[in-house]
């Protein structure tokens, strides 16, 4: 790992001026759990590091609010996943954090620095002698006729086909979350579909963050569709480990189990977290049937692009879609 | 001291009745007091991390040390430009000690990613790791093949490559003949891949020269080896080299013998004259040492049409590195697992580029298992027989091979207990018949397994103390399974005393000498000597042959009477080996080199066998197969400590189900090595994977074999586990895995 | 080079300040520093739990925890957990009693994780217990003895 200096802030001002300060390529810590962990790869090498995880700006949870819910970017994952309002009222959302990582690390892990989690191409993260567009511009893309059995089928380019392996950031855009970010240009409302970006020519862009902006509140609109809702995750083991294919659908159901809201993203698939239009065209008016989670799960994937290794979560992600929407309707009509 | 070759009293020992001995350690390891090798901290430590090789294969052509030079506290950096005055230890199955015959650092040749290229030791581990990074070299590469079927692999057969009488193919009547002769026939290939043993204890250690002496702590299966073999490559006395690994943070094969990390490290630490730690990171464990190579199995079975087997013909090829070639015996279990008059087996070995790849868990038998008992499963399905039925009309008498007995042989109780305790007479037989209301599909799949028991050359010394307490000295490692255990147990139950009043040190070079445990020898033949060795101290006690012994009493008795014992204690040593094992062994042994007996015996030949049931399910939607329950019932002979053993059953049963659903090292032809070599990528079962385990033990002890009675477990238990979840996939959803592991893409 | 830090937190009750290079993990600070070997090393990147402590009652990875970041935190270690007589704590005893460790080099991790997995409430039924049990690979596969242990002293009985 190489030398940096570290800064812990008493205030979220302090922290806008440290960062500001200590200059670009430096990095905010949260929970660390990416970042100290790409730190100990080399893959991550800030001179300085200023640590944000303990600022009370970014602490906090309500989940009661009348129009929208909001999480500080400080909040636990453990402690929202654990959120019993939100448990009952937006299940999609607390499952993507409770299955996602373990226990011990969602009780580190912040629901900020969990939406700007790296990839887990193990091209990206093995380092050399692998070339990597996101880790090295310009270097190429082992994972393109490489080992892709977990590489993206949706938003990736000639440069890069790594997956944008968190959850919690899938189950969000679904709901349209929105974040609030402060920088030392003042503060500005940015919604979640515009954080990410696809790689196209700069894989190493993977959001449209300034070095030295700070997520401070995640804020979701209420929704009646919460309550119908899920994520489903579908992994090589039972747990701890990232998503083969996951879907985040929420659904209301009018009479005769017509869809009136929906609401679908996929994970694990993606270059980005990936919210699905087309499936939740198929579905609008439609009655929730096998058949038409089936085709909206199919329209999830219509631009899907296969690599060597990875075809087969074409028809995986199809099925999770499906599942989804099979439990999810099932919880709309409790 | 006696030296007894296999005692020649068959009688039944007294030993106690089956109680339920909690693990020996159980409290030190609950309570973090347990030290491992990496746990010992010398004062003045440095700290040591390896560089290794980004090429696949090639020459070193630059190594540019400067700026990892630069990093204040770096004290050190070893590569193949200094002169580290080490030579190779050997290849550990050609009379030599190492995994391979490879000493990295010793000169500009890289054979496979992975390969060490230098070692910096730095006051601090964030200055070691931090200069680590910074070390620069240039290759000349060159081309590599590190998959079977690439080209400039290179196939040898094993017979001509290693002319040994255990090692030549097994050929017993006409297999061919009677294969094509045969009215219901089975021709398929199996496929396991590369895995990794992946111990939770990573490799490394400390390394510290009291004096000219050197001590080295590391979790090590082969402590003897490790001395040996340091001496050898550092060229001094055995006696100068003192290895000590009380507990071993599991080994399954992986530390079964020197390592290449070690030599470089006793050399820093006598150049800095401090202590020098090396933990290897995670990733490089995937190249440091062994792993279970991949093999590609033919399997031919030919029968009645009753199922009644006339042919088995085994074909195998295992991947190899360049330099070495591990001594494979998958036909030794396929060739006796079942009755089958006419057998035939042929061994290849496919060189490629990558470590010299060893011993992981049942190296042999897990594959060779998958490949019959799947075979066999779509025998029982062409037959139109129940596949326990087909399996217990299979049954051997005598051993098919040799002619000889079985010292004992309880495969058909295995299977006909396990289908009692599994509820095996309520399964449909057809695939697919099994379906839950949501339409997860069920499926219940038996296989067997065998496992030869091997005896190994094992010093135990008891010192009998005036307290009344016990103290075993044995050469032998606990990486787990329970040896301390099963040896306490034994000292206790003879002498009538508690287990608590009896103390076990094993694994360390400095009391006693260490021959290799692996095999799942250890608790067989260390019990074995011990048995002798309680003889003897009765002996010295005075006390008669059996019953129970007031130790104190009898140690203060012997010390009136003999007064050259000092009064303090009583000692009495034991060297044992395997029967019909020539002097020589023993001599190996205390060399550290391996010198198994077995499975053929002069009179005999011996194995240990099992039957494991499993029950699988398949969700509809993501048809990711879950073990939702396993039996599995063991023929190892007496058990020698109930709560242990069952344990090695139920973690090789989990083992089982990584082996067949998930544990795969992934190689990139491009980069050679392996790519997912983290613990987040190499998928190994979580707690929320495993369902419920029953085990259970035909318990019959086998006296033909030795006096204890004890058969060996550790190994058999995983073998067959991974086909009987493949066959319970089969039955489940009417497609036949035949190559492992089993993922959703493959049920899909 | 890196500027050292001063870092003071407790460890099992007890108070330590220490001058820290930031690049420390809190694992490598209890073990290479403060000579608490009971927590392990198996992966050195949140992938396997061996390093588990507590750190304001909260069970987490202390590999992955910068040392710098428990500043004025209290961190809780194996060697915190059994009485100061020695006693073992009633989940130490139930991990013996239901033999949920074979080379034991999980163990300590396990038992900082099932100690909190009952406080957290998530040993109500043997699925939660495996499920959040699960951050912490055991290769000798003792599982279900560890799931029996945990359950026995969240004071259940199977089911
Ligand atoms: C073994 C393992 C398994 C995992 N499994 C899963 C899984 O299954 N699903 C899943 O979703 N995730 C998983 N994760 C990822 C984990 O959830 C993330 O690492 C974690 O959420 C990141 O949060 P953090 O607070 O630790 O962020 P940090 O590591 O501190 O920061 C991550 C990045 O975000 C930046 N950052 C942090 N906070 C802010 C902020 N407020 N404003 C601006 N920038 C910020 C940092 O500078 C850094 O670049 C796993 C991680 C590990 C190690
Ligand atoms: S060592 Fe910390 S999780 Fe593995
Ligand atoms: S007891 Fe060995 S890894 Fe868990």
């Amino acid at each position: 790992m190489r030398p940096y200096t570290y800064t812990a802030p008493a205030t979220l001002e302090e922290a806008v001026r440290a960062l500001s300060e200590a200059g670009p390529g430096t990095k905010v810590l949260a929970g660390g759990t990416t970042l100290f962990d790409l730190m100990k790869l080399d893959i991550e090498t800030p001179p300085a590091v200023v640590d944000i995880r303990a600022l009370p700006e970014l602490a906090g949870i309500d989940t009661a609010g009348p129009r929208e819910l909001t999480f500080g970017a400080g909040a636990l994952m453990a402690d929202v996943a654990a959120d019993p309002l939100l448990r009952r009222d937006y299940p999609a959302l607390a499952e993507s954090l409770a299955k996602a990582a373990s226990q011990q690390l969602r009780n580190m892990a912040t629901v900020g620095g969990n939406l700007l989690q790296r990839t887990r191409c193990t091209y990206f993260r093995g380092g050399p002698p692998f070339p990597c567009n996101k880790r090295l511009p310009g270097s190429g893309c082992a994972a393109i006729g490489g080992l892709d059995r977990g590489h993206a089928l949706l938003g990736g380019g000639d440069a890069c086909v790594a997956t944008y392996p968190g959850d919690w950031a899938v189950a969000l855009i679904a709901f349209d979350a929105v974040l609030d970010v402060t920088g030392p240009r003042g503060t500005r409302t940015l919604p979640l579909a515009g954080l990410h970006v696809e790689p196209g020519e700069r894989p190493d862009r993977e959001h449209t963050l300034a070095w030295d902006e700070i997520v401070t509140r995640i804020r979701v609109p209420v929704t009646a569709a919460g309550r119908g809702s899920t994520y489903h995750k579908v992994r090589d083991r039972e747990s701890y480990a990232f998503a083969l294919a996951s879907a985040a659908v929420a659904v209301t159901l009018g009479e005769g189990g017509a869809v009136e809201e929906c609401r679908v993203a996929v994970g694990g698939v993606a270059t980005r977290p990936w919210r699905c239009p087309s499936a939740e065209e198929e579905l609008a008016g439609a009655v929730l049937d096998r058949r038409s989670a089936r085709r909206a799960g199919a329209a999830a994937f219509a631009g899907a692009r296969a690599g060597t290794h990875n075809a087969f979560r074409i028809e995986l992600g199809i099925r999770t879609v499906a599942e989804a929407l099979r439990i999810a309707g099932e919880r709309a009509l409790r | 001291m006696t030296d007894t070759e296999e005692s020649g009293d068959r009688t039944a020992h007294p030993w106690p009745p089956v109680e339920r001995t909690p693990r020996v350690g159980a409290r030190e390891k609950v309570t973090g007091a347990a030290r491992y090798g990496a746990d010992h901290a010398p004062p003045g430590l440095a700290y040591a991390i390896p560089v290794v090789a980004t090429a696949g294969k090639g020459r070193i052509t630059g190594l540019d040390t400067a700026e990892a030079a630069a990093v204040p506290g770096v004290l050190l950096i070893l590569s193949h430009l200094d002169d580290l005055g080490i030579a190779p230890a050997g290849y550990v199955m050609a009379d030599g000690y190492a995994f391979q015959s490879l000493q990295p650092l010793l000169d500009d040749r890289i054979a496979y990613r992975g390969q060490p290229i230098a070692l910096v030791v730095a006051d601090t581990l964030v200055a070691a790791v931090h200069a680590a990074g910074l070390v620069r070299a240039a290759y000349d590469e060159e081309p590599f093949a590190v998959e079977l079927d690439a080209a400039g692999t290179e196939t040898v057969l094993q017979e001509e490559a290693l002319p040994l009488p255990f090692l030549a193919d097994v050929v017993v009547g006409d297999a061919d003949g009677a294969y094509e002769r045969s009215p219901l026939r089975v021709d398929a290939v199996y496929e396991t891949g590369p895995q990794h043993q992946v111990p939770m204890e990573l490799i490394g250690g400390v390394a510290e020269w009291h004096g000219d002496t050197l001590v080295v702590h590391e979790g090590t299966q082969s402590a003897g080896a490790l001395r040996g073999g340091l001496a050898r490559q550092l060229g001094i006395d055995p006696d100068r080299v003192q290895v000590i690994t009380p507990y071993v943070g599991g080994g399954f094969g992986q530390k079964n013998s020197l390592q290449p990390h070690l030599a470089p490290l006793a050399v820093a630490a006598r150049r800095l004259g401090r202590p020098v730690k090396l933990v290897l990171p995670r990733a490089h464990t995937f190249h440091a040492a062994s792993f279970r190579p991949v093999s590609r199995h033919r399997v031919r079975l030919g029968a009645d049409r009753s199922g009644r087997l006339l042919a088995a013909i085994h074909e195998v090829d295992q991947q190899a590195s360049r330099r070495d070639l591990l001594p494979a015996t998958y036909t030794e279990i396929t060739s006796r697992l079942y009755g089958i008059s006419s057998f035939r087996g042929r061994q290849r070995h496919v060189r490629t580029d990558v470590q010299t790849p060893g011993y992981m868990r049942a190296p042999f038998e897990h594959p060779a298992a998958f490949a019959l008992e799947s075979a066999l499963d779509e025998l029982a399905c062409a037959a139109g027989r129940d596949p326990v039925e087909l399996r217990l009309s299979n049954d051997a008498g005598a051993d098919p091979v040799t002619g000889k007995p079985f010292s004992s042989r309880h495969l058909a109780a295995c299977l006909r207990r396990g289908a009692e305790l599994f509820g095996w007479a309520e399964r449909p037989p057809d695939p697919g018949s099994m379906r839950e209301t949501d339409g997860t599909l069920v499926g219940w799949g038996v296989a067997a397994g065998a496992y030869p028991v091997m005896t190994v050359p094992v010093l135990a010394r008891l010192r009998a103390r005036a307290d009344g307490r016990v103290l075993a000295e044995v050469g032998g490692h606990e990486m787990g399974q329970g040896i301390t255990t099963a040896l306490a147990r034994a000292v206790a139950g003879d002498l009538g005393i508690g287990v608590d009043r009896v103390d076990v040190v094993v694994g360390d070079t400095r009391v006693v000498p260490h021959h290799l445990t692996a095999g799942a020898w250890g608790t067989n033949s260390t019990l074995l000597a011990v048995h002798a060795a309680l003889l003897e101290l009765r002996a010295r006690l005075g006390v008669p042959r059996e019953g129970p012994v007031d130790v104190a009493a009898a140690v203060a008795a012997a010390g009136r009477s003999a007064p050259e014992q000092d009064g303090a204690e009583v000692v009495a040593e034991a060297l044992t080996k395997g029967p019909g094992q020539p002097p020589e062994a023993v001599d190996r042994m205390r060399a550290g080199l391996v010198a198994p007996a077995g499975p053929e015996y002069p009179g005999h030949v011996a194995f240990s066998f099992i039957a494991h049931f499993a029950e699988v399910r398949v969700a509809p939607a993501a048809p990711r197969v879950r073990v939702s329950r396993v039996v599995s019932v063991a023929d190892c002979g007496r058990v020698a400590s109930p709560v242990t053993a069952e344990a090695q059953v139920r973690g090789a049963v989990v083992w089982g189900i990584g082996a067949a659903l998930s544990e795969h090292s992934e190689v990139d032809p491009r980069f050679g090595g392996f790519v997912n070599a983290d613990l987040a990528d190499y998928v190994i079962p979580v707690n929320a994977d495993v369902g419920r385990i029953e085990v259970a033990f035909v318990g019959e002890p086998d006296f033909t074999l030795n006096p204890t009675g004890v058969k060996t477990l550790g190994e058999v238990a995983l073998v067959g586990v991974a086909p009987a979840i493949a066959n319970a996939v089969f039955h489940a959803t009417g497609r036949r895995p035949r190559s492992l592991p089993i993922r959703v893409e493959d049920l899909l | 080079m890196t500027s050292e830090v001063v870092t003071e937190f407790t460890v099992n009750g007890q108070a330590v300040r220490l001058d820290l290079d930031p690049r420390e993990s809190l694992l490598d600070v209890l073990r290479e520093r403060l000579g608490l070997t009971g927590s392990k090393k198996g992966c050195d990147h949140g992938q396997c739990g061996a390093c588990t402590v507590h750190v304001d009652g909260r069970r987490v990875v202390s590999c992955l925890l910068p040392a710098v970041q428990v500043n004025g935190r209290s961190v809780r270690t194996i060697e915190g957990v059994a009485g100061p007589d020695g006693a073992l704590h009633p989940l130490q005893q139930a991990f013996v009693d239901h033999d949920a460790l074979q080379c034991g080099y999980c163990t300590p991790g396990q038992v900082m994780s099932g100690l909190a997995c009952i406080a957290e409430g998530n040993a109500g039924a043997d699925d939660d217990i495996r499920e959040h049990m699960s951050g912490n690979l055991c290769r000798c596969g003792a599982y279900p003895g560890i799931l029996a242990a945990v359950r026995a002293a969240a004071g259940r009985r199977e089911g």
